[in-house]
């Protein structure tokens, strides 16, 4: 009986007489078959693996509502984002110049507002010159600052009793995801996906109260909607106009098809 | 593994940075053994072809998840064999694998390298009838141990099992082994 160490020998001898079946050439095949379908360069893909990941677990906590509600706690938002069938009405302040008691800022002119932020500040020419500008410069607004046309009179569009506001216009560079500022509206509301001139909008009737969008700096901004009514919410580009006021969806269009 | 250049951990780092011609020199240093692999796990050359072709372009398109500085070898054998296995699987049986010697020294011929000179001829036949004789769990460590020569870490991943097994399981693989030696000796 061979001891185990020999065994191992007599097997290792084996090794050099086996007649294995002849190789195939695989290195011609594999750069067809790769050429066909080229690799994408590994930090690309592990990049937009841990972004997706990242991605689907906050859109799953979001989704959940004790989750939301923790994480608004934990990142001391107290903004109540749940759906709720008594709104909170912006507190009303007939005096002073139109929309400062809305919280948008310091006033400023359309030209002023223009040189303090480095992008294209858009003006509906369908309602003319604001009445009020204003701007929220962070940590307050959203990064890359907020701008806010007030309009006192518009025709067709009802004032505000409370505000003396006809329609706001207010905007910032950012993005929008429907999904998630789509779970913060509250009952009654309804959200419709618009095109204005090429670009995605998005049409919210009813007393939305809470906008969310996430910022320049890739943050998720939650703001509150200022006369609490209709909305049209437009991606122009990357700046997120939000069109509020006492207005019917065509009324809204008509309007945001004139920014410029 | 020893003796192995020192550069095929750069020529992956490459391949990954979408360098073609580098995991092409891969597939040419790697294409024998994985085919060979291969071969023992299916028992069929057509097979074992299929399996190591299939084998080479996933792990190709799997370069993203090769960890940075561990082994190339293990790793690509494990994704050759996982393929050559589900085919196998998939076959619904696998082929009794009888591998052969080549032929024999003859007169006139070159003289054999000094690692078959240490078998003889009729031995070396009798040895390999008896391991292809062995059970398949038997067989397969033992050829990816000795016939192949692969090291713990790749018969681990050419078997798909833990490395602290393919030591128990070789160990008892080569007790049985050599009590059918003792026994066929005796005969």
């Amino acid at each position: 009986m061979p001891e185990p160490a020999e065994l191992e020998t007599m097997l290792a001898a084996l090794a050099a007489r086996i007649d294995w079946p002849a190789t195939p050439e695989l290195r011609v095949v594999i750069r067809r078959r790769a050429a066909v379908l080229p690799l994408r360069p590994r930090f690309r893909a592990r990049w937009a693996m841990a972004a997706l990941a990242v991605l689907v677990i906050l859109a799953t906590l979001l989704a959940y509502t004790p989750t939301r509600t923790a994480i608004a706690d934990w990142v001391n938002l107290h903004i109540n984002i749940r759906r709720t069938t008594a709104l909170p009405t912006p507190s009303p302040l007939p005096s002073g110049t139109l929309g400062s008691n809305l919280g948008l800022g310091t006033q400023t002119t359309l030209d002023g507002a223009q040189a303090d932020v480095n992008w294209h500040v858009l003006v509906p020419s369908r309602l003319g010159p604001p009445d009020a500008v204003y701007l929220l410069l962070p940590p307050d607004g959203a990064s890359g600052g907020e701008v806010s046309l007030v309009y006192g009179t518009s025709s067709g569009i009802p004032v505000s009793s409370e505000t003396g506001v006809a329609v706001l216009v207010t905007e910032a560079r950012g993005s929008v995801n429907e999904q998630f500022f789509g779970k913060t509206l509250s009952e009654g509301t309804t959200i419709e996906q618009v095109t204005v001139n090429g670009h995605q909008g998005w049409w919210i009737s009813g007393q939305p109260h809470v906008f969310v969008f996430i910022d320049s700096d890739g943050a998720p901004r939650f703001e509150t909607l200022r006369l609490a009514t209709n909305t049209l919410v437009i991606d122009d580009g990357g700046t997120i106009v939000r069109i509020e006021g006492h207005m019917t969806r065509s009324q809204a269009l008509q309007i945001a098809g004139t920014l410029a | 593994m020893e003796g192995r250049p020192a550069d095929e951990a750069e020529l992956l780092a490459r391949a990954q940075r979408g360098d073609q011609g580098a995991f092409e020199e891969i597939v040419q240093r790697y294409q024998q053994v994985a085919f060979r692999v291969a071969y023992v796990i299916t028992g069929s050359a057509a097979e074992a072809e299929d399996a190591a072709q299939e084998g080479m372009f996933k792990a190709y398109r799997a370069l993203h998840t090769f960890r940075t500085g561990a082994e190339p070898r293990p790793w690509l054998l494990r994704i050759v064999a996982n393929e050559a296995r589900n085919r196998a699987r998939s076959a619904g049986r696998r082929q009794h694998l009888h591998l052969r010697l080549a032929e024999d020294f003859r007169p006139g011929d070159a003289a054999p390298s000094p690692e078959a000179a240490v078998l003889a001829a009729d031995e070396g036949q009798r040895l390999m009838a008896l391991v292809n004789d062995l059970s398949d769990d038997d067989r397969l460590v033992i050829t990816s141990r000795y016939l192949l020569q692969l090291s713990g870490e790749e018969t681990a991943a050419a078997l798909g099992i833990p490395e602290g097994t393919v030591k128990s399981r070789l160990s008892r693989a080569l007790e049985r082994l050599r009590r059918r030696v003792e026994e066929t000796t005796n005969a």
